[in-house]
C-alpha cells in the first residue's frame, strides 16, 4: 500500500482497473482475446494453443446424448494428466470457446459446468499437458431446445 | 454466490453457484436492440489460504445462474475458501465460506 502513495493519479486509476484481472493465475480473456472471437473450434484451438493436433486419450467427457434444454447442458470433466489449463469448446454457437480452466498446484481435473449451446453439436475438451502435448476429448449431442435464445 | 466445499479425506469437493444474468451478445440484440448490452462473467477463481485452486476464464456460453463444480486438495477443515468472479462490465463478487 504504502507504494501507492507515490503513483499518479492516473497510474491509480490505472492500478484500480488492473485488480479484476489480477486476481486470477492467468485471465485468458486478456492474454488470449482472440481465442473468444473465433468462430470454429479449430481456429478458437489454434489461437489459444497454437496448435490442433491433439492425441484423443485420457480425458473423461460425459455429456447427455441428448440435451432437452440447450440452456444448460451439463457437462463432466475428469483426468489424471498432469496439466496445465482445460478448454472446452463446441460448435453449436457463434463463437467456440466456451471456458478455460487455468490448473493450479492443488488443483483437480474433476470439473462440473453448465454451458449453452444454440443447437446440436460436438463438445471439445482439450488439455494442455504439462509435458507440452495436448489431449482431447469429444461428444456430439442433440440439443431439443437451443439454449441462446434467453 | 451459494458456496458449499467439503473435505472428504484429503479433497475438497466444491458446488457454487453464482447468481448471474450471463445475457450473450444474441439475447442482448434481441430484447434490448444493442449486443452491447450484453454481461456475463468473464472470470471467476477460488482461493484457500492465499493459493488459487480453482480459476476459470469464461464466456457467454455457461448457463444463466451457472454452477460450478471442482476439486482440489492441500486444505484443511475450517479454511477459508474465498470466490471471486468478474463479469464483462467489470463487477465483482466475492463470497466466502469455511470448508467443512
Amino acid at each position: 500500500m504504502q507504494r501507492r502513495k507515490f503513483l499518479s493519479l492516473g497510474a491509480l486509476a490505472a492500478v484500480v482497473a488492473f485488480v479484476p484481472a489480477n486476481v486470477s493465475a492467468e485471465d485468458y480473456r486478456t492474454t488470449k482475446p482472440e481465442t473468444w472471437q473465433a468462430h470454429s473450434v479449430n481456429d478458437a484451438m489454434m489461437k489459444l494453443y497454437g496448435t490442433t493436433t491433439t492425441i484423443e486419450k485420457g480425458i473423461k467427457l460425459v455429456a447427455p446424448d441428448v440435451a432437452a434444454n440447450g440452456g444448460a447442458i451439463p457437462v463432466d470433466i475428469k483426468s489424471d494428466i498432469p496439466a496445465k489449463s482445460v478448454a472446452i469448446f463446441q460448435d453449436a454457437n457463434p463463437e467456440a470457446t466456451v471456458g478455460v480452466y487455468t490448473m493450479s498446484e492443488d488443483a483437480i481435473i474433476d470439473y462440473s459446468i453448465k454451458i449453452k449451446m444454440k443447437k446440436s453439436g460436438t463438445i471439445t475438451v482439450v488439455v494442455e499437458g504439462t509435458d507440452g502435448k495436448f489431449y482431447s476429448a469429444k461428444k456430439t449431442l442433440d440439443v431439443a431446445l437451443g439454449g441462446c435464445e434467453g | 454466490m451459494k458456496i458449499k466445499a467439503k473435505i472428504k479425506g484429503d479433497i475438497v469437493d466444491v458446488k457454487v453457484m453464482a447468481q448471474h444474468e450471463m445475457m450473450t451478445y444474441d439475447v442482448a440484440e434481441k430484447k434490448t436492440g444493442d449486443k452491447n448490452n450484453a454481461n456475463f462473467i468473464t472470470h471467476i477463481n477460488a482461493v484457500v489460504n492465499g493459493k488459487v485452486v480453482f480459476d476459470m476464464s469464461t464466456s457467454q456460453f455457461l448457463s444463466k445462474n451457472p454452477i460450478f463444480k471442482f476439486k482440489f486438495k492441500g486444505a484443511k477443515a475450517g479454511d477459508e475458501l474465498v470466490m471471486t468472479w468478474v463479469d464483462l462490465k467489470g463487477n465483482t463478487k466475492v463470497s466466502k465460506s469455511k470448508i467443512k
